[in-house]
């Protein structure tokens, strides 16, 4: 029977295909709107992601409880053992070291005494490595405003605004003051190498961008780091897989008595993003419940047209023999078809489109006001497992129904006046 | 040009089923894409409302050495309000304080307000008390950042007008939700009467919130106003950059309504054979029955905006005025659930745009289907051949 | 009946109350004791962070009340750094920057080298007497001393304490406990002073703990190593030029 009448499909392409394709365009639209939505959504937790909270966290359990402070003094110590150790037991997530701190930044005058200084904070991330991905995770390349990302030890990227404000710029040495680990003063020149944009006002008023490894030796932080983030690969984030990892990592530190011991939290438990993230997922769920819906109200139409199109066939058929009831099935059995295929091909097309905008993206650049580190001008999408089967409920359920209700008209009509409908 | 509206339109009507069909689909999509449209630009719009809410008011009139980013000028960025007129202004005074919960220390902006403004979304009135203790109110991150919750008493050091140190213990009378990050973290908030008593700094404020019926906009001497579009400034940029994404959900949702037309159309042609082939007959050009299949579908359109008008509008109206309440479950140490409103919001900008979009794409839709009649043969169309 | 009085009165004089000697010149004579007009010492000062202590060997020089120039000899990292005070002015020089950096305005308020001591702490430097007017209040055993208790209330408004009560050693003039408190009455900051010794013929506490009340921990503990009361010191020394070299 299905072979019947998928022949049937393939060989009358005039009345089948314009279906499958219709349907096939509106599963890809709804698959990809879908997609969209979920990225556009996740915009806000991914800007907390990528600066604050990583998808995972780890650090001391007394830096966490007074993590506003970024308490250095209590930071992570032997973080090359927990980075072996993390990258052992989850190798497939990225992991990244980083260190807050806090201090003034004081630039020199021709004799060497202050000139101006003001108060900056700091960010040491893994500038130097090859392979790091913090550069690009930070979207560092397009906030630059002058000059260029540090590449070796004692370069800095300060704030642009910041930059005007102690007038100190491209080229100058500046001193940073701080507190080491331990608490004693830290004092390092530094030499600013370029400027950056942040595109938060409190950021923007005085910041400092250095490696990591500048930051362990002013800090005294041998080997330390105060926290360390890990991020899924293509930056999406999945909570249950958070949760999940989180919970297996704190398991090993359960009974261990170290007060310093490692802690790890998911993003979500973290700076109460957990109603920001249900506000997130509530939202996007409300978006892509009316887009389906709207999708299937044309589908119904087009099922509908479809059934109405066909009733000179029927007729004919009908007065060749072929009990209503038959007639009908084969109607319902050839919309399930058409709409299965058209789901099928728009769900790949839909897909396919998503995949392309989570990895490569959409540059408004040109479209919006201002490049900096915190809004990236790369539109993404995200692909979620749900996006696979979301298309198949305008593309087989609405046509379905379309076409059931068109064939009601059978019940309804004559055979004659079916004959006749579509006169020949 | 007019005969073929007329006739346009009386195909339209005497189609009857098929037609309101259509038209209804179409209606539905115009109001969902006014109605989607305006769910993201109030989504977006939400960070400002709730910004103006709770943070900015009608605007600041700030002191002029006061920098909000600059703990350092906190000190010195104060002065006597005795000679401004506050009946429409709440004044607000910024001191630095060190908070001991638990035996840690935490350097804090202690803000004092009064108990019963109105200018901002806080919870003041909560400070509005008598106990011995100084009553605090604090934000939610602040909350968790500090580990107090409400009732908790912790010892409170500051200094007065003069540098002396003082200390006493306060309590935390309220702990408050907001969406407004930039006046949770760092701060504690107390009764401003009580802080002019424990400082010295009677009358005395750092910066002035303006309410909705303030009528001022200038610089009062020692004082610099900062309207609101001043302080949302930031946020206005993030929106900004939201605003493109945007375009291209409205594009997708646009692309709905047209595969309807474009849909409805292709059928309708195919069906519609034989009438195409008489019109041929008594007389029509090719170009002519194009013109009239196109100008259907527009009126399709205009058709359905009417309808989608007559009940979009009182269901759109409904949810612009009164919100669309959502629930979100908040598990975390306080358990309490909150629930937010969303308004969607309906530039006139958004909708003419959409109407003249949907107008000019359905056309175009409507068009291209149509051009495959000059392909037909006049006389096979007649005869209800299917080509 | 004339007799009986005048015998009465004598005999009431006899059964007064003993007075507390004057406050002020108990705290002359700690300033005697404690304070001279230029001073060098070596002192060490250990800060008891929460995960490890840490030693810092300083040499100061002080004249006056007003200027003061130290070197830190000790440990590695903070040696070579110097600092100097003149009035109200804060200089640091670090060697492994070669700048120096005017410590001003609110970096005052920072801890200095993460002790319970602030730089502010340090800044002020002028004598009890002129910000306090002192009153003996009582008489305590400390450490196995007997001490007088003087309250301390301030007499201007710029005090940083709004009161202070200082335990003082009946027999040395030796402060061996001050306690610096707010003005509500809470108590601040408390500093011990111990190991009290001769000197030059002066008697001098050679440790003292700073430790701020308000948190937990075991503040800050300063010991002498060695003092030499009023040397004669280059002026060079307090001059900027002194902090580079």
């Amino acid at each position: 029977m299905i072979k019947f009448l998928f022949k049937g499909i393939l060989r009358d392409k005039s009345r089948s295909l314009l279906p499958i394709i219709i349907t096939a365009i509106g599963v890809s639209l709804t698959v990809f709107l879908s997609g969209y939505i979920r990225g556009a959504m996740g915009d806000m937790i991914d800007l907390n992601a990528r600066f604050e909270t990583g998808h995972m966290k780890v650090m001391t359990q007394p830096y966490l409880k007074n993590k506003d402070q970024m308490p250095n003094d209590l930071a992570l110590l032997e973080v090359s053992d927990l980075m072996d150790k993390l990258n052992l037991d989850f190798p497939e997530i990225s992991w990244e070291k980083r260190v807050r701190f806090g201090g003034l930044v004081d630039s020199p005058d021709s004799t060497g005494l202050t000139k101006s200084q003001g108060p900056a904070a700091g960010l040491a991330i893994d500038l130097f490595s090859e392979n790091s991905k913090e550069v690009d995770r930070m979207n560092l390349a397009p906030a630059i405003v002058q000059g260029r990302i540090p590449q070796k030890a004692g370069e800095a990227l300060i704030s642009e605004d910041f930059s005007q404000k102690i007038k100190a710029g491209l080229g100058d040495d500046v001193t940073f003051v701080g507190s080491t680990m331990n608490g004693s003063m830290a004092f390092q020149n530094f030499n600013i190498v370029g400027t950056v944009r942040f595109g938060s006002a409190a950021m923007d008023k005085g910041a400092i961008i250095i490696d990591i490894t500048d930051a362990q030796n002013i800090l005294d932080m041998e080997d330390g780091a105060g926290e360390v983030l890990g991020y899924f690969p293509n930056d999406v984030y999945d909570n249950d897989e958070a949760e999940a990892i989180a919970a297996s990592f704190n398991a090993d530190y359960k009974d261990s008595e170290d007060e310093f011991a490692p802690i790890m939290q998911s993003l979500k438990q973290q700076n109460g993003l957990a109603s920001l993230l249900d506000y997130a997922d509530v939202m996007s769920g409300m978006f892509v419940a009316i887009f389906v819906f709207a999708m299937s109200i044309v589908l119904w139409n087009t099922g509908l047209l479809g059934g109405l199109r066909r009733y000179q066939e029927y007729g004919i058929r009908l007065a060749l023999g072929e009990a209503k009831g038959h007639i009908y099935k084969m109607m319902i059995s050839e919309a399930v078809l058409i709409g299965i295929l058209g789901s099928i091909l728009g769900s790949i097309i839909g897909l396919a489109g998503v995949y392309a905008l989570q990895v490569y993206g959409i540059d408004i650049s040109q479209f919006a006001p201002q490049n900096n580190m915190l809004m990236p001008n790369i539109i993404r999408a995200k692909v979620t497992p749900d996006l696979f089967y979301i298309g198949f409920i305008p593309g087989v359920f609405a046509m379905v129904l379309g076409t059931a209700l068109s064939g009601i008209g059978i019940y309804k009509r004559e055979t004659a006046t079916l004959f006749k409908e579509l006169e020949v | 040009m007019k005969q073929a509206i007329k006739l346009a339109y009386r195909n339209l009507i005497g189609a009857g089923l098929r037609t309101w069909l259509n038209v209804s689909v179409l209606s539905f999509s115009f109001v969902v894409i006014l109605f989607y449209n305006g769910l993201i630009d109030g989504w977006n719009k939400q960070a400002r409302r709730d910004t103006i809410e709770w943070e900015t008011g009608n605007g600041h009139l700030t002191h002029h050495l006061f920098d909000p980013f600059d703990p350092y000028t906190i000190l010195d960025g104060h002065a006597s309000i005795n000679d401004l007129d506050v009946s429409d202004l709440n004044p607000v005074l910024v001191r630095q304080a060190s908070i001991y919960p638990e035996g840690r220390m935490l350097t804090v902006a202690l803000k004092g307000i009064k108990p019963n403004q109105s200018a901002l979304k806080l919870p003041t009135q909560m400070l509005d008390t008598n106990c011995t203790e100084i009553p605090l109110l604090i934000g939610q991150n602040m909350a968790r950042s500090s580990g107090l919750r409400k009732g908790d008493i912790a010892l409170l050091q500051w200094k007065d007008k003069n540098g002396t140190l003082d200390a006493a213990d306060a309590i935390i009378v309220d702990v408050f939700k907001t969406t407004v990050p930039t006046i949770d973290g760092g701060q504690l908030y107390t009764s401003i009467n009580r802080l002019w008593e424990i400082t010295n700094l009677k009358n005395e404020a750092t910066f002035l919130i303006a309410n909705k019926d303030y009528n001022g906009s200038g610089n009062i001497e020692n004082w610099v106003f900062k309207t609101q579009d001043e302080l949302l400034a930031t946020l206005d940029k993030v929106i900004a950059t939201e605003k493109a994404s945007g375009s291209i959900f409205y594009i997708l949702l646009m692309l709905i309504a047209l595969l309807a037309i474009f849909d409805t159309q292709v059928l309708s042609i195919f069906r519609r054979q034989k009438e195409i082939g008489t019109y041929m007959a008594l007389g029509m050009t090719k170009s002519q029955v194009v013109k009239l299949f196109t100008i259907e579908g527009l009126m399709y359109s205009i058709l359905a905006m009417i309808v989608g008008c007559t009940w979009g509008i009182p269901i759109l109206n409904y949810f612009a005025n009164n919100g669309i309440p959502y629930p979100i479950d908040n598990m975390d140490d306080f358990g309490i659930s909150i629930s937010s409103i969303m308004y969607p919001i309906y530039s006139l900008k958004l909708i003419l745009g959409t109407v003249i979009a949907v107008v000019i794409s359905a056309t175009i839709v409507s068009y291209l289907p149509a051009r495959k009649i000059t392909k037909m043969n006049a006389v096979d169309a007649l005869k209800g051949k299917l080509q | 009946m004339k007799y009986a009085i005048i015998l009465l009165a004598i005999l009431g004089f006899s059964f007064a109350p003993q007075q507390y000697p004057n406050a002020d010149t108990i705290i002359k004579n700690i300033d005697d004791n404690m304070y001279s007009n230029s001073l060098i010492s070596t002192s060490k000062m250990t800060i008891y962070g929460k995960r490890n202590n840490r030693t810092i060997t300083s040499k100061s020089y002080t004249q006056g009340s007003t200027k003061s120039f130290t070197e830190y000899l000790a440990p590695a990292r903070e040696k070579g750094t110097k600092m100097l005070k003149l009035e109200d002015k804060l200089w640091i020089y670090s060697p492994s920057s070669d700048r120096t950096i005017q410590i001003s305005g609110h970096m005052l308020k920072q801890s200095l080298m993460g002790s319970d001591l602030s730089y502010e702490d340090m800044m002020d430097e002028r004598e009890l007497t002129d910000i306090y007017n002192a009153k003996v209040t009582g008489s305590e055993v400390i450490d196995g001393r007997k001490a007088w208790v003087i309250a301390l209330t301030a007499k201007v408004t710029d005090a940083t304490y709004a009161k202070q009560k200082v335990w003082v050693d009946q027999e040395r003039y030796v402060p061996l406990r001050q306690d610096m408190i707010a003005k509500s009455g809470k108590l601040l900051k408390r500093v011990t002073l111990s190991n009290v010794q001769k000197i030059s013929g002066r008697w001098f506490p050679k440790k003292m703990n700073y430790k701020d009340m308000l948190k937990q921990g075991k503040g800050t503990d300063f010991e002498f190593v060695s003092i030499q009361f009023n040397p004669k010191i280059p002026v060079h020394i307090f001059s900027k030029a002194s902090l580079k070299k």
